[in-house]
């Protein structure tokens, strides 16, 4: 794997659903173009080399995103788990969020996102940072605590088909796959 | 529909009883050693040898290495929710998987491979081929995908125009150019022509391919291939064409909000989990979501607690309520009654011949179209005022305006035929051609609406705007307050702009052609206001629900588009008129039944039975029978589903709550015997068990 787009065989490459980033690639790289700028000098010499968390949310399509710091995280294959992404990381999260990714992908990916410690299941806690980052962090703009009791009471009688407690990730699927605006909201375009 | 939904649902679970493995689990209960005793697990894990835990770090890894060999090598890799150093893994030991295979079935699969590749390529290529794919990008991005919605489905009316367009040039106007007479003459410029004309539809347009008029039946002569029975043919097909796209499109629409309304109600869930719009990037935007998704939650909280106070409602104040309810319905009578009566009085007047004048002479030629546009503008704010005084819930009060928009749109569109034909028909025609006039009625509806649209936004809106921006704190300013786009009364718009090209396109065939050219200038015009002059909208329209509010409003205005030239045709044969149809296709003593049935009389006996017998009642009982058979059997297995689904999640929940307690008890049984050792490392099972016992039931 080299630094320049042409060392990504083609056979590796249409592995992703990343059919528009592939057409970009082929164009001398948007992508590739995109992440060098955010590395440093010596970064750039080594293939392998991380950017690290802050840097990748500069990025104009993630800036204003609330669930960036959680999408880095998501995908970074960082062993100390500070949400750097390596070149490879980064093209993964870029088929995640791009056109052709299936609807199967996407709530996969968006489950994983949204859970926020990483447990397996949406619980209150997870479904309480949800809504926060929905409706805005700050203190005036967060519901209440009733208003935020009544609301989760509501999404768990309606998705937890167990009744558990908890969402889980074929409760969290089922629920999408019958909205059928998530395919089209679920996506960051370069 | 409804099996096929139920086998997603299940494919789904069972899908996920292979995917949900994704990462360590901190509940108790799943760390217990009671799990790899559980014959599902151990089935899930019998199917691949030696994978590794250790492997994985935290990566969904091992989920792919984890499932039915044979089931996953089926998918492309792509489609694997999984990281590309995984994907890479996999695709070696697919690869290692083609080459002990033969020669022959590793063929078949790359064959196969490369198929689906190309495929997909292709169908890229044919969305790529869809215009304004980069603005309909930004306008998501700027506003969401609601008002993105509107877009898409002004472009795909434009799609649906060029359709009619291409049948109109292969059934109407080829025939027409190729075998028709010299009509050279009829197409020149006149000296007492002028521009005007082209507003009127009068004089040059008159005699040119525009109107019906043009088309009378040529040297093609063939008794059943002329010019009237091809003209037939053509705006027939046009009817048949949009029919069928609105249906299906009505449908597929209706499918997906019936599911997400009626039996489940998973409002809140979707609000939750379907909230964010990832492609905005404008941090004024995301702002501006923020507090869109705020409104729309504490919204749902207020109506729920709406509800609980409508339910403790009083009888008195219920008597005072719904008096008010009567009484603002009596007023919303009114307001239509007094538009239509509008409507009514403009068309008499226009019809009123006057030659003082060729500015006045334009006024009341366009008196009709005015008035209706004008009581179009008006009304629905009205109605929206009016809607915020009985005491619905907010959804009831938009779907209410929206409701009664609706209704005064296509009712005055429907009014203005009504008495269009009738005065047609009694003022005896001095100008000769009397489809001729209903076609210039309609192209003058059409051309206006189109006016109206480009004077709205470059002399009302954009100086509005502007006015803003210079003066922000002046009293006028504030006094308008800001613009937004509001999104159903635009797309009533465009489905009152269409059901005219509908309803105009029997008298005027070259009306779609003119929707083109109007609706692209429409696109690009609305492109402008929205970009230049409007803010994003506090309640947005979810997108889903509106594309299947816009297409059956679509549906509505075929329907009545259908209806008026049927309707035309029978008063035309009243009796007690003298009028003849005395231009078009159809001269003098051809009507529709003649041309059609002197085509059927030259085909051979067995098909002339065959026709006979499909036209006759005696045909219409069976289909009836069958439909009904068919709906019937529908329905019926549409409830046993219903009735699975129930079964199936009562299972989940008791299965569940078995498991949770058998566990618990488990755990503590090993808790009392201090048994040291903790449950295995990570990634161990969590729920699977329970989707593959339902499988497995």
């Amino acid at each position: 794997m080299g630094t320049t787009a042409s060392h990504l065989d083609k056979e590796a490459l249409s592995e992703y659903q990343v059919n528009v980033l592939h057409k970009l690639l082929k164009k001398k790289s948007c992508a590739h173009r995109k992440f060098r700028e955010l590395q440093n000098k010596e970064e750039r010499s080594n293939t392998t080399s991380r950017v690290p968390m802050e840097r990748i949310n500069e990025l104009p399509e993630l800036k204003s995103n609330p669930f960036k710091e959680r999408i880095c995280h998501v995908f970074s294959t960082s062993e100390n788990k500070d949400g750097s992404l390596t070149f490879e990381d980064f093209l993964d999260l870029l088929s995640a969020f791009s056109d052709s990714a299936t609807l199967e992908i996407k709530s996969h990916y968006a489950f994983r996102i949204f859970d926020f410690d990483d447990d397996g299941t949406l619980d209150y806690d997870d479904l309480k940072k949800l809504v926060n980052c929905l409706t805005g962090e700050s203190e005036d703009t967060r519901l209440n605590d009733d208003e935020m009791k009544q609301l989760i009471t509501n999404i768990l009688e309606e998705s937890d088909i167990d009744k558990d407690g908890t969402v889980n990730l074929s409760e969290f699927q089922h629920v999408i796959s019958r909205s059928p605006d998530f395919v089209s909201s679920f996506k960051i375009v370069l | 529909m409804e099996d096929h939904k139920t086998v997603q649902f299940m494919r789904l679970l069972s899908e996920d009883s292979i995917g949900s493995t994704l990462s360590s689990d901190s509940c108790e209960y799943y760390q217990t050693e009671i799990y790899d005793l559980l014959p599902s697990v151990q089935a899930v894990r019998s199917l691949h040898g030696g994978y590794d835990t250790q492997e994985s770090h935290g990566g969904p890894e091992p989920e792919e290495s984890r499932g039915p060999r044979d089931k996953m090598s089926q998918h492309p890799l792509r489609n694997l929710a999984m990281s590309m150093h995984g994907k890479r893994d996999a695709r070696e030991r697919r690869k290692m998987q083609i080459s002990n295979n033969g020669f022959i079935k590793s063929w078949s699969r790359s064959q196969s491979i490369n198929r689906k590749r190309i495929q997909a390529q292709v169908r890229e290529m044919g969305f790529s081929l869809l215009p304004w794919r980069h603005i309909l990008l930004k306008i998501q991005a700027r506003f969401g995908v609601g008002v993105k919605s509107y877009f898409v489905f002004l472009r795909y009316l434009i799609c649906l125009n060029l359709l009619h367009c291409a049948l109109i040039g292969g059934f109407i106007l080829g025939p027409t150019a190729f075998y028709g007479r010299n009509r050279t003459e009829s197409l020149r410029f006149n000296k007492n022509d002028s521009v005007l004309d082209f507003f009127l539809g009068s004089g040059f347009l008159d005699r040119s391919p525009v109107f019906i008029g043009f088309y009378t039946p040529g040297s093609l002569d063939l008794s059943c291939l002329n010019t009237p029975l091809l003209y037939l043919a053509g705006i027939l097909s046009i009817f048949a064409f949009s029919l069928i796209i609105a249906a299906r499109r009505t449908t597929v629409g209706y499918k997906h909000t019936w599911m997400l309304e009626k039996r489940t109600s998973v409002n809140v869930s979707f609000k939750i989990f379907c909230g964010w719009d990832f492609n905005i990037q404008d941090p004024a935007a995301a702002m501006l979501k923020h507090s869109f998704i705020r409104n729309d939650l504490k919204l749902f909280l207020e109506e729920q607690s709406f509800s609980l106070r409508k339910a403790q409602r009083t009888l008195g104040q219920k008597v005072r309520l719904y008096l008010l309810r009567f009484i603002l319905n009596l007023v919303v009578l009114s307001l239509l009654g007094g538009a239509f009566y509008l409507i009514y009085f403009s068309t008499m007047l226009s019809l009123t011949e006057s030659s003082d004048g060729w500015f006045l002479n334009l006024v009341l030629q366009y008196l009709s179209p005015i008035t209706i546009t004008f009581v179009n503008l008006i009304l629905p704010h009205m109605f929206r005022k009016v809607s915020s005084f009985e005491d619905y819930s907010l959804t009831v009060q938009v779907n209410a305006t929206l409701v009664r928009s609706i209704f005064l749109k296509l009712a005055s569109l429907g009014i203005y035929l009504f008495f269009v034909f009738k005065t047609r028909q009694t003022q005896q025609e001095k100008s000769g051609c009397r489809e001729n006039q209903l076609g210039r009625e309609m192209y003058k509806l059409c051309i206006f609406n189109f006016i109206a649209t480009f004077c709205s936004t470059f002399f009302v809106n954009y100086p509005r705007k502007l006015l803003q921006e210079m003066y922000p704190t002046s009293l006028l300013a504030r006094l308008l307050g800001k613009q937004r786009f509001l999104i159903p009364f635009n797309v009533l718009d465009l489905v009152y702009v269409q059901t005219v090209s509908w309803v105009g396109v029997y008298y005027c065939p070259l009306l779609p052609l003119i929707g083109v050219v109007t609706l692209v200038a429409t696109f690009y015009i609305k492109k402008f206001s929205v970009l230049r002059c409007c803010v994003a909208e506090q309640r947005m329209f979810r997108a889903s629900n509106s594309s299947v509010l816009f297409h059956f409003m679509l549906l509505l205005g075929l329907l009545m588009a259908a209806a008026a030239p049927v309707l035309d045709y029978y008063q035309s044969k009243q009796p007690n008129t003298i009028s003849r149809i005395s231009c078009g296709p159809f001269l003098n003593q051809e009507s529709v039944f003649n041309v059609t049935n002197k085509c059927v009389k030259r085909l051979p006996s067995s098909a002339q039975t065959a026709i006979r017998y499909l036209s006759s009642e005696a045909f219409a009982l069976p289909l009836l029978l069958a439909e009904i058979i068919l709906l019937t059997s529908y329905v019926s297995r549409g409830r046993a589903n219903q009735r699975a689904i129930e079964r199936l999640k009562d299972m989940l929940v008791m299965c569940s709550s078995d498991k949770r307690y058998l566990v618990k008890q488990h755990a503590t049984m090993l808790r009392g015997q201090k048994n040291a050792k903790r449950g295995r490392p990570v990634a161990v099972e969590q729920k699977t068990p329970l989707p593959s016992h339902l499988a497995a039931d």
